[in-house]
Parts: structure tokens; sequence; C-alpha cells
């Protein structure tokens, strides 16, 4: 087990005594070398989840472990050099987290930089070397970032994360803004870089195909807390929780007959807000197979099979 | 085939900017006809965006300039239209939504007297009336409570029932094709499994031709009768729905649909990306705009554009490997 | 469809393709960026160009033009602008005994009419030492006045300033009535000794610019007496854009003034810029409680009112009325505008401080001083680029308006904002003294606004192109 959290919560104070519980109590374990998919609507809170989990934001409670060495609740600026070599990000916005006003040899090579590399001439070997491994032209590394295509720039910026060769990797979202033709890219980068340098990744996504492919195991977040999770291709053809089913079953297909013959039941309703929660299940609103029970008692995570694990009262 | 409703014939639009001139449409032409949802396909920057705001007008100008082609509907064409005539035509007999449904209401205004607006200014109609009007249209898109809600303003509406109001209010004029841009590109799975879930109802009950712009090609799968593949300001393949994932002819199409994970297979086939980027349309190529990421691409892509050569009965592609010299793909022959 | 019909060789495959992108545009800084499409834009170059030579005109102006901005020409006083001109050499002045009639006898009874005075002519040369004019004798009249005007009379009752009376026996006047090198209207009324017959004749005259040896010699225009002689021509100060009230010469204050104006317009922003940015940096990346107490302290000096503080600090100062006010006008500036650009930096800093590449570089360990070094202060600059721009003309207006009410400069030290308040005092009778240095505020103010514009467009990352 290379990453575990118990219970990680993460709220937000909004003002007016008003607080947004993005993430609520969230358990779950990464395994050495496998990609965990966490996929869930916008306001579930699976990027909450990754930035709290590699400490950009401080938790409000829960732990964090890593190698079961238990991680600081909130990180100084000394616990992220600590961890740099092992937990790195790759950003969702391809525009926003490259610094415009730096190189690209600047912007991969800051990492080797701020760990006390200051010799130009293997930081530029170095990033050279990157920029190659990320399909990039090394005569490109003077260039700035606003001359790069999406795709580019988040080849730079797999660049700037893996240049100081961590072991973790919380991928937020990193292809979500980017063409269909350049994700095929991307993706396939991350799987030869996660064979090649053994790495562990969280892979975030609201892509319900693209995480089941990329993916080893999956959990589905549903406003702040894990709905279901077990082996992709578990969860994805045989869901158990409902909003998994709900959620496969809105995920279209890229294909006409598939599609000519599916039933199309558009689940009602939309996702709430998670501010000032009640207990109870939070899918319940939703939820046609609601019970009583389902409105004020909180479901936990059980295990029904082999690797699996949902949080639902029909299960029970 | 029945007569075309809106005929778009070599449409080319281009932008000055500050690098040069961007050639971003360069020669579309499609047919829509009464009834069909005809889908424009392609990537960020291919021009399936500016091809349909050329045709509502909303293309500012300068710095865009429509050099060549018409758009004719009603036998007119609507891109040579005095301002006065091409408004009664926005709105009234094509309606849009776009991706951004924030955006292109005005947040100052509730929604029932937005929709109203449109009713008073095209249809003539009293307040009172078109505000009852506009309770019916939002009941019509399935918006809960619609009496309250229509006295609600923009920010009180969540992303998928601000996609319905915008529905909602192009459909206020009964317009015969409603141009839908990425309309559900900013929304969750299950939200877009709603909003296009309405689009087909809404198509059946009010008898209307859809235009779809959309990157995605599982949302194409679900609503196109006819589609159309964009790539480099260029339609470079049309067919039905079926000819284009069961027959495609191009091999963009077919690295669309490689670079998209499938659910149906078990995870044994791997991604293909395509390499590569898209070209630069400030100096678009003489030849194919694939021919650089293409896998099957000649000598001849390189130098000289390739017609819209006919593949099928309406199914048409833009590619020298059409061509009766050209040598056989198996991979094009043998899809689907 | 196309008639190419390709040969069959043309179908042959391409060789595989380098997977490796390659881009094609040329390598742009971001600086670089926005200097080439600052350059497209024809009204903010022209603006640069203005403020280069404001420049130019500010600081080398005096050592080309180096006329004392304090001295005053009593000669030439409210000189409109004009060509470099030259003085005849005459003779100081000798006295005139006019013209008389020997053995006058007044008339016995006073005629109800009289012809007009004729042969109205100039005695001598009339230059702007003196001007003799003579008239011959009207038959009946006992005396005549003389009466001159700058402009041509338009009737019996628009004769101009009346110069004086002369007897019957006298035909004749000497003017020496600060004279200019100008045409006047001289008018002859004949009297009866006491009141005037309604007739006229009139003579235009136009003195020549005269001045004597002993003159030059004082006005340094020659270096020893004999240099010249009488009827020579020499070439008297200079003044292109003419004089002020007091005969100092409007360039060399205009120069002088802008010193001052630039110095309050251009050091004020400086440095509440940069306070704004200190304040509004710490503010924005502290964040929290910090950020709140900085932001409600940023929003009392706001309510503080400029005016009050500037004469609080001149009399804390012990700085009386008619003394320089530019110390305590900077003072007030930079203690009281530094709130608006404190609050944009703020805003900058806090949007920064979101974005993707500052967690980037603290995940990479980055510490504060270098996330703000690098990455936060780099990605303001053009915000603060642009702040200090629109800044500068206000600061330039500020000083003026304050000059132009009497809180600025006090003499002799021109400011453009106190030679308006000058030149208003003269602005009917000679429009320059006001227009000039107005021009100058306008002009400068604009100049600095345009190229502002010209610089949020052309630093705007909205506008630039993403792919």
């Amino acid at each position: 087990m290379l990453v575990r959290t118990k219970a990680l919560k993460k709220h937000f104070n909004i003002g007016r005594g008003q607080t947004l519980h993005a993430v609520d109590g969230i358990s779950l374990a990464i395994e050495e070398n496998e990609i965990l998919g966490l996929v869930g609507e916008s306001g579930s809170g699976k990027s909450t989840f990754g930035k709290t989990l590699i400490g950009l934001h401080p938790r409000t409670s829960g732990e964090a472990f890593y190698r079961d060495q238990p991680l600081p609740a909130n990180f100084t600026a000394g616990d992220h050099l600590r961890y740099s070599k092992e937990m790195q990000m790759i950003f969702q916005d391809p525009y926003s987290s490259l610094n415009p006003r730096m190189t690209v040899l600047d912007i991969i090579g800051e990492g080797l930089f701020i760990q006390g590399q200051h010799k130009s001439g293997e930081i530029r070997d170095r990033v050279a070397h990157w920029l190659q491994r990320v399909g990039l032209h090394p005569d490109h590394m003077s260039r700035y970032p606003h001359e790069f295509s999406g795709g580019q720039r988040q080849r730079i910026g797999i660049a700037r994360a893996m240049i100081i060769e961590p072991q973790f990797v919380v991928c937020d979202e990193p292809i979500s803004a980017l063409d269909v033709s350049v994700q095929a890219q991307v993706i396939n980068l991350l799987d030869e870089l996660k064979q090649s340098m053994g790495l562990t990744l969280l892979f975030i996504a609201h892509d319900l195909s693209m995480v089941r492919y990329v993916s080893d195991r999956m959990a589905v977040m549903y406003l702040g807390s894990v709905a279901e999770i077990g082996p992709s291709n578990d969860v994805f053809f045989e869901p158990r929780h409902p909003y998994t089913r709900f959620l496969i079953e809105s995920n279209p297909e890229p294909d006409p007959d598939l599609e000519r013959q599916r039933a199309h039941q558009p689940i009602i309703g939309e996702i709430t807000s998670p501010v000032n929660v009640q207990p109870g299940c939070r899918f319940a609103d939703r939820c046609p197979e609601v019970m009583d029970q389902c409105r004020h008692e909180t479901p936990q995570l059980i295990a029904t099979s082999e690797g699996r694990q949902v949080a639902c009262h029909l299960f029970d | 085939m029945s007569e075309p409703l809106l005929s778009v014939k070599n449409l080319e639009v281009e932008f000055d900017t500050y690098g040069g001139t961007v050639k971003a449409v360069r020669g579309v032409s499609f047919d829509v006809i009464r009834g069909e949802t005809l889908a424009i396909v392609g990537e960020s920057g291919c021009g399936k965006s500016v091809t349909v705001q050329t045709l509502m007008g909303l293309i500012p100008m300068p710095p865009g300039r429509i050099t060549d082609g018409s758009a004719t509907l009603n036998g007119k064409n609507i891109l040579r239209l005095p301002p006065k005539e091409a408004n009664r035509f926005r709105g009234v007999e094509i309606g849009m939504i776009f991706q951004d449904p924030m955006s292109s209401l005005n947040p100052t205004t509730t929604i029932g007297d937005q929709i109203a607006e449109t009713l008073i200014v095209h249809r003539g109609k009293s307040h009172r009336e078109a505000f009852n009007m506009a309770i019916e249209l939002l009941e019509k898109t399935h918006i809960p409570e619609a009496a309250k809600r229509a006295r609600q303003y923009p920010f009180e509406f969540s992303g998928g029932m601000l996609q319905r109001a915008m529905i909602a209010q192009s459909l206020a004029c009964s317009p015969a094709i409603l141009i839908a841009d990425e309309p559900t590109t900013a929304l969750d799975v299950t939200i877009q499994a709603q909003i296009l879930e309405l689009m087909l109802e809404l198509q059946r009950t009010e008898d209307m031709s859809i235009i779809l712009i959309t990157h995605d090609l599982a949302v194409v799968a679900r609503m196109a009768d006819r589609v159309a593949v964009m790539y480099a300001g260029q339609i470079v393949e049309s067919g039905s729905v079926d000819d284009i994932f069961y027959r495609s002819a191009h091999p963009y199409t077919l690295g669309l649909k490689a670079a998209m994970p499938s659910n149906t297979h078990e995870r044994d086939k791997s991604l293909t990306p395509i390499l590569g980027s898209p070209p630069d349309l400030f100096q678009p190529p003489p030849g194919c705009g694939y021919c650089t990421r293409c896998p099957h691409a000649m000598k001849v892509c390189a130098d000289q554009l390739p017609d819209n050569m006919a593949v099928g009965e309406q199914h048409h592609a833009r590619c020298w490997l059409q061509h009766e010299s050209a040598p056989m793909i198996e991979a094009l022959h043998q899809a689907g | 469809m196309s008639l190419f019909q390709p040969s069959s060789d043309m179908f042959e495959r391409l060789e595989a393709q380098d997977s490796v992108d390659i881009i094609a545009r040329p390598s742009l800084s971001y600086w670089q960026d926005a200097w080439v499409r600052l350059k497209k834009n024809t009204r903010a170059i022209i603006s640069l160009n203005i403020i280069i030579l404001l420049a130019i005109f500010t600081l080398i102006g005096p050592l080309a033009w180096r006329v004392d901005p304090t001295l005053q020409d009593l000669n030439q006083v409210s000189q409109s602008p004009s060509m470099p001109k030259s003085a005849l050499v005459v003779d100081s002045y000798r006295g005139w005994d006019g013209i008389r009639i020997d053995n006058y006898e007044p008339p016995q009874e006073y005629p109800k009419s009289v012809a007009a005075p004729t042969n109205l002519r100039t005695q001598g040369m009339p230059t702007t030492q003196v001007v003799r004019i003579a008239w011959d004798r009207v038959p009946g009249a006992d005396g005549y006045n003389v009466y001159r005007n700058n402009r041509a009379p338009l009737g019996f009752a628009d004769l101009g300033l009346p110069l004086g009376a002369t007897y019957g026996d006298e035909l004749g006047y000497e003017d020496r009535l600060s004279l200019e090198a100008r045409e006047y209207y001289y008018s002859i009324v004949p009297t009866d000794g006491l009141d005037e017959y309604e007739v006229f004749t009139q003579l235009i005259v136009t003195p020549q610019l005269a001045i004597t040896r002993e003159e030059a010699m004082e006005r340094h225009l020659i270096g020893s007496l004999d240099q010249v002689s009488v009827g020579d021509e020499v070439t008297i100060e200079f003044h292109p854009l003419g004089t002020d009230y007091l005969g100092r010469d409007m360039l060399a204050r205009l120069m002088e003034g802008a010193r001052v104006s630039l110095f309050i317009g251009i050091l004020a922003p400086l440095l509440y810029v940069l306070v704004g940015i200190i304040y509004g940096g710490f503010a924005g990346y502290l964040g929290g409680q910090f950020d709140v107490l900085l932001m409600r302290f940023a929003d009392f000096v706001v309510a503080l009112p400029f005016l009050l503080f500037m004469i609080l600090f001149k009399i804390a100062f012990g700085i009386g009325p008619g003394e320089s006010g530019i110390m305590p006008m900077l003072i007030a500036l930079v203690l009281l505008m530094w709130p608006a650009t404190a609050r944009l930096v703020r805003g900058q800093v806090l949007q920064i401080r979101e974005e993707g590449f500052i967690e980037a570089a603290r995940l990479l360990g980055a510490k504060n001083h270098y996330l703000i070094l690098r990455h936060i202060i780099p990605n303001t600059m053009g915000v603060i680029l642009v702040t200090l721009t629109f800044a500068v003309p206000a600061a330039i207006f500020t000083e003026a308006f304050l000059s132009f009410i009497g809180m600025g400069v006090a003499p002799p030290t021109p400011s453009w904002g106190s030679m308006c308040n000058e030149g208003v005092k003269t602005m009917l009778s000679h429009p320059h003294e006001l227009f000039f240095p107005a021009l100058f505020i306008s002009i400068t103010v604009l100049a600095f606004n345009l190229l502002g514009d010209g610089l949020t467009e052309a630093l705007d990352s909205k506008m630039r192109s993403r792919d």
C-alpha cells in the first residue's frame, strides 16, 4: 500500500456560518504501481480530495499515510520539499498551470532548481532529455508556453512533474481540456511512464470511458464521499450502487447501433450542493430505490465481493 | 431525399488577427433536411463553430470576413441579407443554443422576461401573453415549477437548468432549425443525457431540424442522422451516421475512432493517438490538411487538395485514397 | 471538381514522418509579443513618440534654449509668438519742438462746422521710440485732439485712446506711449479749443522696432557702443512662443515648468505605485484576516480628503502662502493615492495565487520568497505598468490643478499649472499666455492616457492567441 487515507475530510468555510463539505470522510488505499481512477460529477469533491491528499489544501480532519508514514495535515514549504520526490501532480488546465512569463526550460527545470541543482548545464541536459521523452523537440526549450498547443502544454506539465522522478502522481483531470486525438497522446504517455518508472497514479476524471480504460481500479464519488470502489471493469460492467448505474447508463457510447438499442431513461434531478449536509445517503433525493433508512443513516462502504466495496443500504 | 431546408454552399470565412489572416472556414458545403439532425463534428479550431456562427450572423466583421459562399434558407441567401431582415431570421427561422448558457443570458433580467422578450419582439405579443407563453415553454423543457422559475434570475439556475431555459428561449418562435453549439460540453454526463433526451423529444414534437456542433463522437452516435466531419476548416467526410461510424472513408475519422476508448471491449485494444497537431490556418497547406498526421499519406496528398469524392450514396470523403488509382488500405475498407 | 488528374506515381507512400512536433513560428517572449502588438497601435506609438519628445524637451531643451526663464524682457512684455526680429539702431531720444504757427491768431468766432484736417503725415521715421505726426491748419479750428486706435475705427465714436490735445497753433504731435512694432490708426479731430467738431482725419502708421545703442549695450545685444552705428540693424531677443505679462520668455518657462510638472507627475506615481504594490502584494499573498485588516485600512485612506491633507502638510512643514508647496504635494500624493494600486495588485495576487503554476511550484518545494519573486511579481508587471501609465497623467493633472489654485509652486518657479493661472488674467488680450501651458498639459495627459490604452490592449492576456 503506497497511499492510504482514513476518514479524510476537507470542509471549506464559505461565510455566513455555512460550511461546504467538499470531501466528507474518504477512506481508501492505493496500491503500489496501480492506477486508481476517481470519477464523479463536478462538485463531487474529487479534485479537492486529490489536492488535500497531496497537501495543497490543509485537511480538516482524518488521516493520510504515505508508505505507512503519516502525512502532515498542514503542509509547510519544507514538507512539500521533503515529499516532492515522492508525490507530484499533473493539472487540469494546461493554460493556467504553466507560468506564461517563463521559458519551457525554466518551467521543466524548476523542480531541479528548487531542489538545489543550480548548474544550468545539467538542468539543460535533463530538460532536453525529458522534452524528448514527452515527444517535444529539445530545441523548443527556450520558447514560452503560449506558443504550444493544449496537448503540447500538458506534456510540458507532465515533464515538469516527472523530472524529479516521483513515485506517486495525482492526475487532476489531465485530459478534460484536450481534444480527443490529443487525449490519447497524453494517456499513452502516462501509461508508458507508469510502466517504465513504476509509477502509482491517482487518475481523476469525469469521463467514465477514459477512466475505465486507464485505471486498474475505479472509485465513484458523489457529494464528497465514495459511493463505490472496485476493479474498473467490474464497476463499469456490473455497477452496484444506484448512482454508478445511472452514471454508466448516462454515458453515451461512440456506436450508433448500441445507442439505438439502449433504453434511455435519464436520471432525474441534479447534484445538490454539499453545503451543511445532513446525515443520510447523499444520493437519497435522486435515487429510485430510496428507502426510509437512507434518509437519516449515512451508508458506509461495505465489501460486497472480492475487492469491491459499495456504500449503499441495499447491500447492508 | 427531400428538398433541403438549408443549403450551405462553399462557405469561406477569414479572420484578420495580429499574426495575419486565419482562413478559419475553407469551402464548406452541407444541406440540412427537415426533421433530421446533422452533426458537425471536429476538434477545437477546425472551424465548426465559426461555420454556424456565420450562419447566425454572430461573427464580428471586422475582423471576420465572408470571402465566398452562400447559405440558402426559404430561397433566400441569409448571408447577404440587409441587417434588419437578417435580424428577423435570427431567433425566428433559426434558433441557437450555446455551450455556455450563462454568458448568453442577461444576468439582470428574469428568465421568463428574457423568453417573453423574444416573443414580444418577433411575434408582437403583449407582455402578459408572452410571459405566460414563456412559462409554457419552460414546462415544455421539463423545468419543474416553471411558473416560479420564470421569475428567477439566471444565477439561481444550475448549468443544466440554464441550458433548458436556453432551449426554451430558442424554441419561442418555433424555428425550423435549431443550432446547438456544443450544448452539453460544459455539463456532467447525467445532465448531458437529460439535455440530449430533451432535444430529441422536442425535435419530434416541434418537427425541427437540428444542427449539432460537437467534438464528442459518443454524442454524435446518440443524436445524429447525418454527420459531417470537419478538419482544418473543411468537411473531410460526410454521410449517414452509420457510414461515418461503420464505413469510415477518411483516415481522420478512423483516427478519431481509434483514439477513443470503446466500452464494448475489455481492455485489450490500446488507444492509437493521432500524432502531431492540426495545420496552422495562417498558412493552410496546399494539399490535404491531414497529410502530415496521416498514416497513409501519399505524395499527391502533400501537393494537391483532394476533391470531395463520392464513396457511396450520400457518402463523401475528401481523400486521395478514394481515387481509383490509389492503393487499397485495409483499415479503410474493413472498417465496420 | 478540379481538372487535376494525378499520375500513378503520385500515389506512392510518403515516408513515415517524425512524430516530434515542430513549431515553425518565431519565438516571442511576453514582452516581445506585447511590443509587437503595441507597434501595430498607431495612436499608442504616436503617443509614445510625443512622450519621448516631451522628455527631450524637458531634459535637453534647456541646454539648447539658453534663456533664463526668470529674466524679464520689459521691452517685449506680453509679446505674441513671432519670428526673430531685428531693431533699427537709433540715436537716443531728442526733444521735438513740434510744428507751430508763428503769429497765431485764434479765430474771431467759432463756426458751426469746420473741414477735416488735411495733409496728415508723419514727421521723420516712425519708430517704437517715437512717432511724430503733423497736419495742416484747419480754418476756424482752435485746437486739435489726437487719438490712437489699435484697429480701424468704426466711426467718430470709436477713435480709440485719446492721446492728447493741442492748441490752435500746434499742428504736430509726438507719441511715445508704449509703442509696439504694429499698425496704429491715428485720428485728428479739430476742436474750438474745448469742444470737438464731428470730423476727423485718419492716418495709418506702422512704427519700426527701434533701439538705441545704449539700450542694446545694456541688453547685451552688442559688445561695445561702436559696434553699430545709427541706421544699422541689430537682432533683438527672440521669443518664439512670446513672453508673459512680466516679459519672461514663454518657451524657457514651459521647459522649466515641465520639470516641475513631470517631476511630480512621474516621481509621485512611481512612489505610490511602489507602496501600493508592496501593500497590496502583502495583503493578497498573506490573505485571510490580515488581508481584511489591511484592506479596511486602505478603504480608510481612500476616504481622506486630499486637499485638506495638502493644506495640513503645508502647515506642518511651516510653508506659508507664496512658498513652494512641491514637497507637501509629493508627500500628500504618495500618502493618499496608493490604495487604488494596492487593491489592484491585491486582486491580481489573489488570482495568481490560485493558478496551477503556483500549486505546481509549491509541490516542488518552493518557499514563499521564491513564489513571490519568480511567479507572482513577473505576472503582475503588466498590470502595474498599465497602472503607472495611467497614474502619470492623473498626477500631472493634480499638480496643474493645485498650482492653478495657488497651492503648488511659488513664483518665480514656473509650472504648467501656475503658468495657466497667470495666463488666465490676460486671457482676452494675450491668449497665448494661457494657450501654451494648457496645450502642454492637455497633450501630455492625452499622450499618457492613449499609451496606457494601447498597453492595456497589448498586455491583455485574453487577446493573446492560445494556440
